[in-house]
């Protein structure tokens, strides 16, 4: 005797007014000021509702969130080893399939949400994650992006932009920009090679009602399916802690993060700015960028030029030409040094 | 209807997942276990046994995926060999202290390097710390058993402690031997449906595994332990039980065979038993006084028992079949805690130690009777020459 898995159904939000009220990511947490990823969790949560179950792999959502006996989640959530999120979802996924079908458990299959930073999505937690998306389990995976492993205390992870100071790559004599190469794309890895993935976005906690849309759609979808939201990190990217979504959405005006949708192989842009700012207008304002000499801020605008031109890009916006810079003379003490 | 069959190791440790109806298997390739997941995959795809079978990515996957699946009250199975065993470790100590009675069968097979596929104990030694239960099966009927009594065992509201299930890879889980596949109510009368309160449930949420501070620590490490302390007194119920249901009776945690009046007794675990046994039965046509002590539990480790069964004897033999590099004894991990459980014995019996059957060598009727002499030599001495011995590479 088996019982027909159902899947829940969450409609969209029309306005920010028409968010729900009930929240599922509550106080308890100990987040630093103007935390982005702790803003994203609450706006996730609030989309995904009651009928929820949350992973949360090691990182800063795990460290500042869960003290024990004072949790914020009011849903279930188990921690998950930073290398493994994507492995333990998919169990939780498999679990509630069987349970539901043998009539253990009653009602309609729960949201399985992986809340992965960037480390435990593409850096040691790639292969789960790949995983998750290759076998198809009806689940969410997110990569909230704060771009270093910043829990531990500001270390590189593969979405570091490319000249940012951390404490695995501080700017020096050798190598003044700090970091010397350019991030990951983490939607492109998934885009890239998993057909049973029919839906990937983008967002970012500076537009929520498009994030909890993009949350909702993600969930609706019966399989796998991939967000990369962007959380600005005050501590580690070094700006007041007031300027979490101004920041957020200058990244977006820049071109430094896009937002789009992958759906069924069809991109669709959202807030793409009618003319993109200069790259030193977002990076002038942190101090992860501060050492920063002009020929690393004009190597910055090309990588983001390009990124701007690439497959489901078709935009044309004004931006300089791309500059030969391996054959640029820079001058003395100008990042010349070859590692 | 039971009914006795002629399979592997593997074989019968698939048939005890199917009796235990287990809910989430996940799998990834390995020699030798990797049987068992061949012959669960055939179950599941010919509707047999109702269960969700993933493909792990990996070792790690295997058993973060069981996590995950039991932390929502799904039975589950997974297994591994050698590298195997270790690459997963990061993973057992979360299911512990998470206290998901997650099943893991263990094929032994030595580490690398270099590539080797015979059975070795220490893929599983390397993990018996990890507050997981542990025991070795000497044939597949009794892996088919073990399977059984530690889901009952492991799943019980008073442990709720994952198992490793072990077995020789090769020795017992590729040869056949006669295994008595049970009539489904016995299984379901024995083994009832797993229940945890502690489960992921979104109409009654909680919080799993949070950060906690370091002066918290030592209370939950406390608990973990106290759970495994309580593993004698239901384990001894279970297999009791056990004998009720299904006929076949085993001592708990160490099994004596020809201890009462013997003087030199053989201490070893797994599939090298079986023929200690024959050997045993060669030397006491011969005249020679010996006996065999069978550890079936490593982890907990049976102290009493061990001290109960070897202080009947003048001289012990315990056969390592796993290596402790630079230990306390130079040789294996055994010695250990045989040495230990004997300390407060009033007549504390000689120990000394052979390393056999590494590398999945075969131990040899003959390397039985070698430790027999060298015990013999013991009790005629007053001592041990020394407290580790190399099979095969010793002058005399």
């Amino acid at each position: 005797m088996t019982t027909a898995v159902q899947t829940q159904e969450l409609a969209p939000i029309k306005r920010i007014r028409d968010m729900p009220r009930e929240e599922y990511y509550v106080p308890g947490h100990r987040t630093c000021a103007g935390c982005g990823p702790a803003l994203q969790y609450k706006l996730v949560a609030k989309a995904a509702g009651p009928n929820t179950i949350f992973v949360g792999p090691t990182g800063c959502m795990y460290v500042a969130n869960s003290s024990y006996l004072c949790t914020p989640y009011a849903v279930p959530w188990i921690h998950a080893q930073i290398t493994n999120g994507g492995a333990v979802a998919s169990g939780i996924e498999a679990a509630y399939q069987v349970l539901i079908r043998k009539g253990k458990w009653e009602g309609k299959l729960p949201n399985v949400i992986c809340m992965a930073g960037d480390g435990g999505s593409v850096d040691i937690g790639l292969q789960a994650m790949s995983a998750m998306m290759y076998r198809g389990h009806d689940s969410l995976f997110i990569c909230y992006d704060n771009e270093a492993y910043a829990n531990t205390g500001i270390q590189t992870s593969p979405t570091t932009p490319y000249g940012g100071a951390t404490t695995f790559t501080p700017p020096g004599k050798l190598i003044p920009e700090g970091k010397k190469t350019f991030p990951k794309d983490p939607p492109q890895l998934v885009i890239g090679g998993h057909p049973a993935v029919k839906y990937v976005a983008t967002a970012s906690i500076a537009y929520p009602v498009d994030l909890m849309n993009k949350v909702r759609k993600g969930l609706n979808y019966k399989g796998p399916t991939f967000l990369h939201i962007h959380a600005p990190c005050p501590k580690g990217w070094k700006f007041p802690e007031d300027q979490t979504i101004e920041i957020a959405r200058l990244a977006v005006q820049t071109g430094m993060f896009t937002i789009y949708e992958w759906e069924n192989g069809e991109y669709k842009y959202q807030h793409r700015p009618q003319q993109y700012k200069p790259v030193s207008e977002y990076l002038k304002l942190m101090g992860r960028f501060a050492h920063l000499q002009p020929e690393h801020v004009q190597k910055m605008q090309a990588f983001v030029d390009a990124k701007l031109k690439a497959p489901g890009m078709p935009v044309e916006i004004p931006i300089p030409p791309p500059r030969d810079f391996e054959a640029m003379d820079l001058g003395e003490g100008t990042g010349t040094a070859r590692h | 209807m039971a009914k006795e069959v002629m399979i592997s190791g593997c074989a019968a440790s698939a048939q005890a997942a199917k009796a235990a109806k287990v809910e989430v298997i996940c799998s990834y390739p390995i020699r030798p276990y990797t049987a068992v997941m061949m012959e669960l995959a055939k179950l599941v795809a010919n509707g047999e046994l109702d269960a969700e079978f993933i493909h792990g990515e990996g070792e790690h996957a295997q058993l973060s995926v069981v996590y995950g699946a039991s932390a929502c009250g799904a039975r589950t199975f997974t297994g591994s060999s050698g590298v195997g065993v270790t690459y997963a470790y990061e993973v057992y100590s979360p299911i512990a202290g998470a206290r998901l009675p997650v099943q893991m069968m263990i094929a032994d097979r030595t580490l690398d390097p270099p590539g080797d596929f015979g059975s070795e104990h220490t893929d599983a030694f390397c993990v018996r710390d990890m507050g997981w239960i542990m025991g070795w099966a000497e044939e597949p009927q009794e892996a088919f058993d073990n399977h059984l009594i530690n889901y009952r065992v492991g799943e019980d509201p008073r442990i709720y402690l994952p198992q490793f299930v072990c077995q020789d890879g090769y020795f017992v889980s590729h040869i056949p031997g006669k295994v008595v596949l049970p009539d489904q109510s016995q299984v379901d009368e024995f083994l009832p449906p797993l229940k945890m309160d502690h489960r992921l449930d979104p109409k009654k949420p909680i919080s799993h595994g949070p950060q906690i501070r370091p002066d918290q620590g030592d209370a939950l490490e406390l608990a973990r332990a106290m759970a495994m302390n309580e593993v004698p007194k239901v384990a001894k119920e279970a297999i009791d039980d056990f004998a009720r249901i299904f006929g076949r009776k085993y001592s708990p945690f160490v099994e004596e065979y020809m201890l009462d009046d013997a003087d030199l007794a053989i201490f070893i675990q797994g599939a090298h038993a079986a023929t200690a046994r024959a050997a045993i039965q060669k030397l006491r046509k011969q005249g020679v006084k010996i006996g065999m002590a069978k550890l079936r539990f490593v982890r907990p480790w049976p102290t009493e028992a061990v001290a109960e069964a070897l202080s009947k004897v003048k001289a012990v033999a315990v056969v390592e079949t796993q290596t402790s590099y630079g230990g306390a004894t130079r040789g294996g991990g055994l010695m250990f805690e045989v040495c230990t459980s004997l300390y407060d014995v009033p007549k504390r019996p000689l120990v000394t130690s052979f390393m056999a059957g590494l590398g999945g060598e075969v131990v040899k009727v003959e390397d039985f009777e070698y430790m027999a002499k060298h015990l013999t030599k013991a009790i005629q001495d007053g001592k041990v020459c020394k407290k580790v011995h190399w099979i095969g590479f010793e002058p005399d």
